[in-house]
């Protein structure tokens, strides 16, 4: 990275005296637009340098100053005269950070805790939760350190502690290994003598002079739980990845991801799909593929593409190029091994029909196991002792092996919630945005696993119950305002396993569903009789709007208003094995869950037997 | 790399040093680059010469990676379907569902390590590593 820094320095310098004019031009008059984008461009760009560095400090402060611009920049407030200053600071701070590398050509070793310092006078004082972060004499850098341990790039919370226990602590009876190992998630842990320099005979045995450095996989609030017992002796600071996690591994997960990239590219562009967009995705693809070895697939994509464009349709190169990656492995032998050498995948792509082929195979044998089990008892019947007690004995050992052969196959085609929830943020965003309304998705259990065949299948039923949620469910913000409830409303989207069940909820927080308006709109529509309406219980009542051509929605809108409504909901969820079930409070909002089989490979029973002979009946959803 | 015709790239970013970055990786992988200051030399540089793949930032004076995306892809031209990356120090999704929908082909979030960056361009252009 060294070759760099000499043009960092010199860049960064540039940069830093144009934000500092800028910065002053913007003094004096504080409505100069013009200036307020150069500022925060030079802001920008520096930051970008600090990463290219390796910076990671002097990056964060840099992004923390350039949020308020980018705040300031996208309202119509003037610069207030004190967010100048800071941010003059801020570059005060870089200046120095700058000289320190020009002589030493590294980046500063303390600039991590100078970094923190600035940050949290940009941000703004720190709330009642940091105060006790004031922090602790000694061990400087320790954080920094903590977050090099870290790394730029994570999943999840990381949260990193300093705890230096009261030196009285034994003699208080508090026992400061108890408390670090009630942390929770703890990944790492640092345990060093507050005072090195001390001899093991002049130390005192009586007094606690350890202090400790944790990173936990939690969120801070939770650390600070654990930690309440020892108010005044910790540092918590929860950390942020520098920047999103992304596919840093092998060339041909790169690939794999170009290859979707250029999916999502496609799939926005439209039904029509965008000329330019179609050819400049099919080119892409066509490239990552021959990098990956996949001629044939290749090959199809250049067809489907030439075929897209004819068509003015995306769909013919959406599909080949879901089967190219749906396709497992390199091609032929050579071009295996030329790409094994760049790097072996962990996780194997496997053609869906091959499973499912598997998951036949292994249904069979679930079913010639029972079969020997039904042979066992018929000799033991007939009292062949000593076969029937080794048939039994072999019959319970294949037994064992064959429902645990079941359940690893059928873990295959397992795929955790995830994969379609994590379509719905930015969905939800986007309708919301369109009805006027602010509303919050929250996404619970989304690591819960579900058949890849039901997973699949849910993301249309989901999206249309979420837009209901959003459209009709959720008031708005006046009328949430009347009803002493926050502005922005909530929707969360959960989750569980239940028994052999996948149970998948929608629930919001607005009006609930006016089943007073579901009766009569039932009886116009002529889906039931006026006194069976109103003989029905709420939660009856409640499950009308799932009935064949209901409609709540008052005004048609552009969103769900298309007359398909609930019932297609429910269509799709049954042809999976699942049921609906509606739950509305008025005022309170309206909870949707699906309740769908884990798998749909496994199908229940029901055996009867008629004169000595077993029938087994299959229950196939209608 | 054994090509006789060099793969040729386009780099558009407003900030010197990250061109440089990304120009010493490019050129290790034996790709020929070309830089431009912002979206506006960055469509005037399509014009002239044939290029292989362009890597844009978004933040930039004058005319904006945006901008530049939505006008090259407007045009049912040859040059439109050139494979274009994007770089940005902008990770939120909303800043990546708008590059896309202006025809970006991928959107990577710097910093980039100079090895990912010339894997992504080497893949973007059939090149095995």
């Amino acid at each position: 990275m060294n070759e760099f820094v000499e043009q960092f320095l010199i860049e960064s310098r540039e940069l830093v005296g144009q934000a500092i004019d800028d910065l002053l031009a913007l003094e004096e008059n504080p409505s100069d637009r013009e200036r307020l984008d150069s500022a925060f461009r030079a802001f920008h760009t520096l930051k970008g340098a600090a990463g290219i560095v390796d910076f990671a400090a002097m990056a964060r402060t840099l992004h923390a100053a350039e949020d308020i611009l980018a705040a300031i920049r996208s309202s119509e407030d003037l610069i207030a005269t004190n967010v100048l200053e800071e941010c003059l600071a801020c570059l005060d701070l870089t200046s120095r950070w700058l000289d320190e590398m020009q002589t030493s050509g590294e980046a500063p070793t303390n600039a991590g805790s100078e970094a923190d310092d600035m940050i949290a006078r940009l941000v703004g004082a720190p709330d009642a939760d940091e105060r006790e972060n004031t922090p602790l004499p000694g061990n400087e850098g320790w954080l920094e350190r903590a977050r090099e341990v870290a790394g730029q790039h994570f999943d999840g919370p990381r949260t990193a502690v300093r705890y230096v226990p009261d030196p009285e602590a034994f003699l208080q009876g508090s026992d400061p290994m108890a408390i670090v190992a009630a942390l929770p998630q703890l990944l790492k842990i640092e345990i060093a003598l507050t005072n090195s320099a001390v001899s093991l005979d002049s130390m005192d045995t009586f007094s606690c002079g350890i202090e400790i450095i944790a990173l936990l996989g939690a969120p801070a609030v939770d650390v600070r739980a654990a930690l309440t017992s020892v108010p005044g002796r910790t540092e918590i600071h929860e950390l942020s990845p520098l920047i999103v996690t992304q596919a840093e591994n092998d060339f041909q997960s790169k690939a794999i991801s170009l290859l979707e990239a250029q999916l999502l590219l496609l799939r926005g562009a439209g039904v029509g799909g965008i000329p330019s967009h179609v050819a400049s995705a099919g080119r892409t693809a066509v490239n990552a593929l021959v990098v990956l070895g996949k001629s044939e697939p290749a090959k199809n994509v250049e067809r489907a593409t030439a075929r897209a464009q004819a068509e003015h349709s995306a769909i013919p190169l959406i599909k080949a190029i879901e089967q190219a990656l749906a396709v497992g492995g390199p091609n032929n032998r050579e071009e295996q091994d030329a790409s094994s050498q760049i790097q072996a995948p962990r996780a194997l792509r496997v053609d869906m029909n091959r499973i499912d082929a598997l998951v036949k195979l292994t249904g069979e044998l679930v079913v010639l196991k029972n079969a020997i089990g039904h042979a066992a008892r018929l000799s033991s019947e007939n009292k062949e002792s000593a076969l029937s007690a080794t048939l039994r004995e072999q019959h319970t050992l294949f037994d064992r092996l064959a429902t645990e052969l079941q359940a690893a196959v059928l873990r295959i085609r397992v795929l955790p919630l995830r994969t379609v929830f994590r379509r719905f943020p930015r969905l939800v965003r986007e309708i919301s945005g369109t009805v006027g309304k602010t509303v919050r998705l929250v996404t619970e259990g989304e690591g819960t696993e579900a058949d890849t065949a039901i997973v699949d299948a849910l993301f249309e039923p989901l999206l249309h119950i979420l837009r209901n949620a959003v459209d009709h469910g959720i008031e708005s913000p006046e009328r949430r305002a009347a009803a002493g409830k926050p502005a922005m409303g909530t929707v969360i989207l959960r989750g569980r396993r239940d028994a052999d069940s996948v149970v998948i909820e929608v629930e919001d927080d607005g009006g609930g569903i006016d089943l007073t308006r579901v009766r009569s709109i039932a009886a116009e529509r002529g889906i039931a009789e006026l006194a069976v309406l109103e003989a029905m219980t709420d939660n009856e009542a409640a499950d009308l709007i799932f009935a064949p051509g209901f409609s709540t929605a008052a005004a048609v809108t552009d969103l769900s208003g298309r007359g398909i409504g609930m019932n297609a909901v429910r269509t799709a969820v049954e042809r999976l094995g699942g049921r609906v079930e509606v739950q509305t409070q008025s005022g309170a909002g309206t909870t949707i869950a699906l309740y769908m089989p884990f798998s749909l490979m496994v199908t229940r029973v029901m055996t009867v037997e008629v004169a000595g002979q077993v029938f087994g009946l299959l229950s196939i959803p209608s | 790399m054994t090509d006789v015709v060099k793969k040729r790239i386009l780099i558009v970013d407003d900030a010197a040093l990250v061109r440089t970055y990304y120009r010493s990786a490019l050129e290790e992988r034996g790709f020929e680059v070309e830089e431009a200051l912002n979206g506006l030399e960055g469509l005037e540089k399509i014009l002239l010469r044939a290029f292989d793949l362009v890597i844009v930032d978004i933040n930039m004076p004058q005319m904006d990676g945006i901008t530049f995306l939505r006008i090259l892809r407007a045009k049912e031209l040859p040059v439109s379907a050139l494979p274009v990356l994007v770089t940005s120090t902008e990770a939120g999704p909303q800043d990546m569902a708008t590059a896309r929908s202006a025809g970006a082909n991928h959107y990577l979030v710097k910093p980039i390590k100079q090895d990912a960056l010339a894997d992504y361009a080497a893949i973007f252009c059939g090149l095995r590593r």
